[in-house]
Formats: C-alpha cells, structure tokens, sequence
C-alpha cells in the first residue's frame, strides 16, 4: 500500500511538471492540446478507495489550475473523470477478476485498455473544452479541440503504456 | 439514524465528490473573468425572465380590483357627464356654481362597490345575489348599476348578502328613466325572452326624439340617481291604447356577463319616501273626511 502511495505520488508530481512544463505550450493544428494528467485517472487500481481517487484527481487538477491560471477548471473535470473511472473500469473487467487488478496493457489486454483510456480521455477534453469555452456559439470549434487534443492523450498515453508494460 | 449513517458510509464517495465540484465550481466562477461573466449575464437574464413572469402574474391577479375601481370610475364620470350636459344646455353663465352644483349633486350618494356571486336571465323573474349586505351599508330599494348601465334594485338584504331584482324580472319594474336630454320619463319593462331587449310604456305621443337616442335613469324614483345608461332605443311603437308610445330599448347592461356593480346609496331616499309617505297619508285622510 505505502509503495502503491509513493507509486502514485511520482506519478502525481512528474505527470504535473510534464503538463505545465510541456504539453501546456503544444498547439497542434492551433486546436489540439495534449492534457496527459489524464492518466493519472486513468490507471487507479480496482477497489482503491473511492474518495482517494476523487481527492488525488481533485489535486491533481487544481494544481494544473494553478499553473494554467484556470482555477476550479481541470479540478472540476478531473474529479469528474476520477468517478467515472471508478465505474468503467469495473464495467470492463470481467465480474470474477482480482480485487486490486491494475489498470495497465499488461493486466487488462491491449484493447480493453485502449477503450477504457478512449472513453475516459474523451469524457475528459469534452467537458474540459465545454466548460472552458462555456457557450455553444461555436459548435465545430469545441468539437474540433475535444477529438484532436484526446485523440493526441490517447497517442500518448498509449505510448508511455507500453514502455512501461515491457 | 443508523441507516442514514450506513447510508452515508456506503456512498461517502459521492458526498466527496459532490463537495470537490462544488469548491471546483466555486473557484471556476471567482476565479476566471470569462466563465464569471458568462456566468453572471446568463444568470441575471434568467432571473430577469422570473421577475418578468412574476409581474405580469401579479399584474393579472389585481386585475379584478382594477375592474372594480374602472366601475366605480365609470358610474362617475357617467354622471359628472349627464350633468355637464344639463348644465351645457342649461347655458349657465356663472361656472363656479355650476361646479359647485355638480359636487353637490355628486356628493349626494355613495357607491358600495360589490361583485354578482348568482345571476339569472332565463326566466321571467330573474333575481341577482351580490356580495355586499347591511353591514357594508346596502338597504332594501337602493339602485344597483355597472359601469354599462342599470342592473337592478336592491329588493332583500341579510347581513353580508343581497338579493336584487333584476332589471330583467316581469314582475316588478321600479326603474323609472328617460329620454335624454329631452326629459319624457317612462317605467322600463321586461316582458321575457330576449335579454337585451326591453320596453319603455307612456312615452307621451307629442314627444319627439330620434330613434338610437340613449334612455337614462330619470332621477325622479329616488333609486338611482338621473343619468345612469339604460339602452338605446331602436323602435317605436304605438300603445294599445293608442294615447303614448311603447318604446323597444336595446339594453346597455349585458346582463349575461356582469360581473362588477355598484350599489349607488342615496342618503335622501329615506327622507324622500317619508315625504311621500306624508303626502299620500294626508290625501288619503282629506278624501275620508
């Protein structure tokens, strides 16, 4: 547990200096920003405690908040992603599976966790876009930012996935 | 308490998360200039709707004390206007007492404005309930009217409680009126059926008028004050005795859709019918002797 904590504290920390470091300054297309820190909610282990999840996500996204002069934004929808995890996560996996399966290509399969990080990345830049824009005016712009920026986490996310499952 | 407490242990995470959105929201709105203002605009236009929709419903509930205040503003001005009439052809020269004589005259009654809780037009002796009796100062014999003309007079009273004869009742008539501005008075009569539509007898035959001309309240049977509308008239006929015109009057009051009235309290009546009274019980007593 204590190594699972620490685990999960770098993973908060690198993933954080990474997005406000890095990923914040990417533009691709002038729509398409990388928000990686999804991750983080991403790869919570089955039957961790709920309210950890909520609270490390929240942190998680307030900190980027701070960085990104955005406050209450990525908190708001990061706590949101952190809840949904805790469910989908138990939807993909089969019912009889261990209590703390891992949320990683090796224990779930390459395409149950490529759903899985689909669903989530894009519930993620959905809301994130909607309510950073907070109108409907410009439909196609919003939509254009929400699949190219989760479909460039999932690129990411898939790749460092499978550097660490080696 | 015991399952509010399992209650709560048991879906914990939701309160957490329910918490953390709320401070997230909190900070999304303090924080960022855009989404506040976004914020704050939508907000004010919603709130502008509610209060919009409030006061047109307020507007809407006091519409019925706006339509009784109409009524008795109505009956006045009706008034005031018969007598500057009559004082217009009069062609008083000196205004200040003809003003003078106008407050008087309108000074003499009072008006107790109530609403019809039971009216009836379709059988011969149609009587109306209202909602004001003796306490609120209605007597028997006083004129009930709406701001179109007569309704009625006022014929039993309880103590919150009226029963007015309507105008529209083949049994008794009181309602004494005239042609206006020409002054031949006659007794209104209803004989039935159409409830727009009543009569005028002993219009005497040397009298001339126009027919569409109005027919207001005389003055002279104490019971309503002289101008209140009654009809226009739109036939004339010859009586049966051939000695006075019967006159078809096309009614002002729709009496099938009152609902405000007035009842028009006139402070000389009792000392007008005690005259009476006196005049007749001292010709009676001459013709026994």
């Amino acid at each position: 547990m204590k190594i699972e904590l620490i685990n999960r504290m770098v993973m908060f920390f690198s993933l954080l200096v990474a997005q406000v470091l890095i990923l914040n300054h990417v533009h691709m297309f002038e729509v398409g920003t990388p928000l990686l820190y999804v991750y983080f909610a991403i790869t919570f282990r089955r039957h961790f405690p709920k309210w950890l999840v909520l609270l490390s996500c929240f942190m998680l996204g307030l900190m980027v908040d701070i960085f990104s002069n955005t406050p209450g934004l990525a908190s708001s929808v990061m706590t949101v992603t952190g809840l949904a995890q805790c469910y989908l996560l138990n939807l993909i996996v089969p019912r009889d599976s261990a209590a703390d399966l891992a949320s990683s290509i090796k224990t779930l399969g390459f395409s149950k966790f490529v759903t899985l990080s689909a669903l989530l990345t894009l519930l993620y830049c959905v809301l994130f876009f909607a309510l950073e824009a907070f109108n409907f005016f410009d439909i196609w712009m919003w939509l254009a930012r929400s699949l190219v920026s989760s479909a460039l986490t999932l690129v990411l996310i898939v790749a460092i996935e499978s550097v660490r499952s080696r | 308490m015991r399952n509010l407490l399992d209650f709560l242990y048991k879906y914990h995470h939701w309160l957490v998360f329910i918490v953390l959105e709320v401070v997230s929201v909190v900070l999304l709105f303090q924080y960022n200039s855009y989404q506040n203002s976004v914020w704050f605009s939508t907000a004010s236009a919603m709130a502008g709707k509610v209060y919009e929709l409030e006061s047109k419903m307020t507007a809407y509930l006091s519409m019925a004390k706006e339509n009784e205040e109409l009524t008795m503003r109505n009956l006045y001005q009706e008034r005031q206007l018969d007598q500057l009439r009559r004082l217009y052809a009069e062609a008083t020269k000196d205004t200040t007492a003809a003003e003078m004589k106008e407050l008087e005259f309108l000074s003499q009654y009072k008006l107790i404005p109530a609403k019809i809780v039971e009216n009836s037009i379709h059988r011969l002796e149609n009587l109306i309930m209202i909602d004001k009796g003796r306490k609120d100062g209605v007597e028997p014999d006083m004129g009930v009217a709406c701001g179109n003309g007569v309704v009625g007079v006022v014929y039993l009273v309880s103590d919150h409680y009226s029963v007015v004869i309507s105008a529209l009742n083949t049994a008794s008539s009181r309602i004494s009126c005239a042609i206006r501005g020409r002054g031949y008075f006659g007794y209104l009569h209803w004989y039935g059926g159409d409830p727009t539509v009543a009569y005028v007898e002993d219009i005497p035959r040397h009298a001339k008028f126009n027919l569409g001309e109005w027919m207001v309240t005389s003055g002279f049977s104490s019971i309503f004050p002289s101008g209140v509308q009654v009809g226009r008239i739109e036939q004339a006929y010859n009586s049966s005795d051939g000695l006075s015109y019967k006159l078809k009057i096309r009614l002002s009051t729709d009496f099938c859709n009152v609902r405000d009235v007035v009842v028009i309290s006139d402070k000389s009546i009792a000392e007008r019918a005690a005259l009476m009274q006196a005049a007749r019980d001292s010709i009676s007593f001459k013709q026994r002797q």
